[in-house]
């Protein structure tokens, strides 16, 4: 299923909705993503290869984690000093 | 917030390991099909709920004028360039660290979505990647902000909504506060997108 979906019908109903009673909704938030790294962390956990890859796999996170900054303050200067501004 | 993520993640990685190796209590198949899909699904939801309801935040994005969009979008082209050239260099697949770095720094998003589209093995370089953008911004504000007075914002990524804007408001004064706010909004909405996007390409 398309991952859009839901993220798009959320938007719609927080437009239409705006106005209603509100609900605290950072709890909902809050459990959802401790919910998804639970499970993200199990299906990591039940695979031994992927298990056993996690210290390349950290080691590449730091080379990409570093370039991807790197190349976001390069072209945040580029597009500055093509749009010039302050 | 964070030390509950990482207790989830730990907590779920031995339970994992135990279901797997000593005897299944528990389909993995339960958890990876309807708890993992079930909380991505209303987590995308509520997000979209609360971009959608909040009405200062369209006030707040348009007091910050044109740079709003300009800034996101060199930070965008900035981020895929560099999961393009870390996937070259780490011989990886350059779709995959492309989606993996258009994550923003949103790590709980990136991980799981990343996860979904490219199997488990980029699900949890995409966590990690997205995981050190935060820390690495925390971590250099002090030496970003000599760099140039958008840096920090640039290097936060989608985080400057929430969890890095304090750092950097005290970092780069009051008046930095609109601008790391909008890019760090914009950029976690487009986030589901461009990674969903990246995800159509060829690999």
């Amino acid at each position: 299923m398309n991952v859009i979906v839901p993220l798009v019908a959320g938007i719609l109903a927080g437009v239409f909705l705006r106005d209603k009673r509100r609900i605290d909704l950072s709890k909902v938030i809050f459990g959802a993503i401790v919910a998804l790294i639970f499970s993200m962390g199990f299906m990591i956990g039940s695979n031994n290869d992927l298990l056993a890859s996690m210290p390349r796999i950290g080691g590449n996170a730091i080379v990409i984690a570093s370039l991807v900054v790197f190349f976001s303050v390069v072209f945040m200067k580029i597009a500055k000093k093509v749009v010039r501004f302050e | 917030m964070i030390k509950y993520i990482l207790v989830a993640l730990v907590f779920g990685g031995i339970m994992g390991y135990l279901n797997n190796n000593f005897g299944s209590l528990i389909a993995d198949s339960w958890i990876s099909n309807y708890l993992f899909n079930f909380s991505l699904i209303l987590l995308l939801f509520v997000m979209g709920f609360m971009f959608g309801a909040d009405r200062e935040a369209v006030v707040k994005l348009r007091r910050a004028g044109l740079k709003i969009f300009i800034v996101p979008f060199s930070i965008t082209l900035g981020s895929i360039v560099g999961g393009l050239v870390g996937g070259y260099v780490l011989g990886l697949s350059l779709v995959g660290s492309m989606a993996v770095s258009a994550g923003f720094g949103w790590y709980t998003l990136a991980g799981p979505l990343v996860g979904r589209l490219f199997g488990s093995e980029l699900g949890a370089l995409g966590f990690v990647v997205n995981f050190l953008r935060e820390l690495l911004t925390i971590l250099t504000v002090s030496f970003m902000v000599k760099v140039d007075r958008y840096a920090p914002t640039a290097s936060g990524g989608a985080t400057t909504m929430d969890t890095t804007l304090p750092v950097i408001v005290r970092y780069c004064g009051s008046e930095s506060l609109m601008n790391a706010f909008s890019s760090g909004f914009i950029l976690s909405i487009i986030a589901p997108f461009t990674i969903t996007t990246i995800a159509t390409l060829p690999h």
